[in-house]
């Protein structure tokens, strides 16, 4: 009960009037970055945190903007899915698969429509998780010592790239780049590290800078390699007829893949890719052969859809519980909170409980604000789809550079974030995982922190680190994060692809 | 299919391994006695664990993706030597105009029409300088067009 009053708190945050402005501002953002061709919800989320910070905003105001650009991209790129065959970002695979089928018969407004409000029941479900689970976790990782800390960050890198992702050695290069990244500077007793006695590097590589390079300046180099500056052709989406038969036919596949993709989100390792493939093959199961999947069924938009939306929000439990963000986007969300000087972690819902319950009023607000905008408004934004890259992206860069420039108004920054851009551009080439490089980044140092404190404590006795049948525990899930990747990665990801084969051009 | 990407990375990796983990060992001992982990702990394991993962990849490579040489890889430095540009002259040549030839230049590069796309990089420029300068009070700088700057 003690939840409640919380929330009712944070919808007193929440509901303040600024705070509503930005909350629908950043889903109409979040929805539009979505929708746009070449800006994944990472990429958008970095690109508006310097602008969040330049303007001033209060803390929570900042948080409240960019969970809302959170939850609105994932509601943005169903709509390039279903219109267009192309999914704006990995999860959104499995909506191309039903709801561009339905888009092809004429019916593109309904697979909109039905996506939107299984978007809304997977955030709403997976909300309502986060309300019930994340205090309970907090309580538990009160119990952390600085060496089980030290674990769960390992845990966290090992298990990053996911039980699909391709190579798990090239997850771990990226992490101790990122690390070591993060090492340069002044540290805690005072020793400068690999500053070569530049000033700019005193204080560390700022995280922002590195983020804002590695995705946008990457992306604008990857989009001129690939010359896809064409924009493309423009859909008609028919006028929108929509029954509450039809909506209550999505119900229990919307129901169903919120459920399973909140648990993919809240466990490290599974993610939302494997939410809405799970949601969608649970999906045909469930209906069998009254289905016609494939062929533009709404259940088999809503059940991915849900999914992917449930597996968003669940992300943000080990995010918000315990520091440890499971996905790029969330990994953003963390630079925003480190950067307003906000540790999160379990602390974090007895210091700044304003804020945390703030920002889960502000999600529960947040989906019926999108609910409401992407019905009437899809028209905008499927104008938007047709915007071409080729100016679309220089106006991104652009934008990047202010924001970058006005954190600290100096040209070092912005070399430096070209730099990052081309750094970027080598790494996704050899297929080397961004993400990690971020967390290093951001978890770094803390990760050290937490190193030197249990080695305080054991005076110098390594086996602290692996002292407790917890710390046993998280050393273990990581050493399975990395080995389980060898020996399933392949079955589930070919098994992915031959449901995509069909429909998706290329891979 | 050759597999040298991963092969030259992971080697370049260790040379970083490497001189990184003599860098730590360069620190100099910190104020008050060394303890049981200094400032050059965290590197050295840093610098363990990823010579151990590049020597992975250079045992073990993934098959090479293709690198843009030729037109595209002209374009790509065109594109890089803009950036660069664009942040060297964005004090000196001011907000605006160094926009217009950025944003320009990169969309008449990405395929657009030279006209449109200087035009796209005016009008860009313009409205962002406002709604910085204006509505959010954050100034940029006007650089050689400062005569224009009221009050």
């Amino acid at each position: 009960m003690e939840t409640l009053g919380y929330l009712i708190d944070g919808f007193g945050v929440a509901l303040a009037p600024h705070n509503l402005m930005f909350a629908l501002l950043g889903a109409f953002l979040g929805t539009l970055i979505g929708a746009l061709p070449g800006l994944g919800p990472a990429n958008g989320v970095a690109i508006l945190i310097p602008l969040a910070f330049t303007l001033g905003l209060k803390p929570e105001t900042a948080l409240i903007m960019l969970t809302a650009v959170y939850a609105g991209a994932m509601y943005g790129g169903r709509i390039s899915s279903i219109l267009l065959n192309i999914p704006g970002d990995e999860p959104a695979m499995m909506t191309c698969l039903d709801g561009y089928p339905m888009a092809q018969k004429g019916k593109a407004a309904e697979a909109l429509a039905i996506s939107a409000v299984a978007s809304f029941m997977g955030s709403l479900i997976a909300t309502v998780g986060l309300i019930l689970l994340a205090p309970v976790l907090a309580d538990f990782a009160l119990t952390f010592g600085p060496a089980e800390y030290f674990a769960l960050f390992l845990l966290a890198f090992a298990t990053l790239g996911g039980i699909t992702g391709k190579n798990p050695m090239k997850t771990v290069v990226a992490a101790c780049i990122g690390l070591m990244i993060a090492t340069i500077g002044i540290d805690n007793t005072g020793v400068q590290r690999y500053t070569f006695g530049t000033l700019e590097l005193f204080e560390g590589v700022d995280f922002i800078i590195a983020i804002v390079g590695l995705f946008a300046i990457s992306e604008l180099l990857f989009f001129i390699e690939d010359r896809v500056g064409k924009g493309q052709k423009l859909i008609k989406v028919n006028k929108l007829k929509l029954s509450w038969a039809d909506i209550k036919g999505i119900m229990p596949s919307s129901i169903r893949g919120g459920i399973l993709g909140f648990i993919a989100g809240v466990l490290p390792g599974a993610g939302a890719s494997l939410g809405s493939f799970i949601g969608y093959t649970l999906e045909k199961k469930v209906v069998g052969k009254k289905g016609y999947f494939g062929e533009g069924d709404p259940r088999g938009v809503a059940g991915p859809e849900a999914g992917n939306n449930g597996a968003s929000s669940g992300a943000l439990v080990p995010m918000l519980t315990l520091g440890v963000p499971g996905s790029g986007t969330t990994a953003v969300l963390l630079a925003l909170l480190i950067s307003l000087n906000i540790t999160p972690g379990p602390l974090m819902f007895t210091q700044n409980a304003d804020i945390v319950w703030g920002v889960i009023a502000a999600l529960l607000i947040g989906n019926f604000l999108l609910l409401v905008l992407n019905i009437p408004l899809v028209g905008i934004f499927v104008k938007l789809l047709s915007v071409p890259p080729m100016y679309l992206l220089p106006i991104v860069t652009m934008v990047a550079f202010v924001g970058i420039y006005s954190i600290s108004n100096t040209t070092f920054d912005l070399y430096f974030m070209v730099a990052f851009g081309v750094g970027g551009y080598v790494l996704r080439k050899l297929e080397i995982p961004l993400v990690p490089v971020i967390l290093g980044l951001l978890l770094g140092p803390e990760m050290e922190k937490n190193l030197r404190h249990a080695m305080d404590i054991s005076d110098g006795d390594w086996t602290i680190l692996w002292d407790s049948g917890l710390a046993i525990g998280l050393w273990l899930f990581a050493g399975i994060g990395l080995i389980l990747p060898y020996i399933v990665g392949p079955i589930l990801r070919k098994r992915m692809a031959v449901k995509t084969a069909h429909t998706t051009p290329g891979d | 299919m050759s597999m040298f990407n991963d092969r030259i990375f992971g080697v370049l990796m260790i040379v970083l391994a490497v001189a990184y983990g003599w860098g730590a060992s360069q620190f100099p001992e910190p104020f008050g006695g060394a303890e049981a982990v200094g400032p050059e702990t965290f590197p050295y394991l840093l610098a363990v664990v990823l010579g151990l993962s590049s020597l992975y990849m250079v045992v073990r490579p993934d098959p090479d993706n293709a690198w843009p040489w030729s037109r595209t890889g002209v374009e790509l430095i065109i594109a890089l030597v803009v950036l660069v540009l664009y942040a060297g002259l964005l004090q000196p040549l001011g907000f605006i105009l160094s926009t217009l030839l950025a944003v320009g230049t990169l969309c008449w590069r990405m395929g657009a029409r030279p006209g449109k796309a200087y035009l796209v990089g005016g009008i860009s420029g313009v409205a962002v300088y406002l709604i910085f300068n204006f509505a959010l009070d954050l100034p940029l700088p006007l650089g050689v067009l400062s005569f224009l700057e009221v009050g």
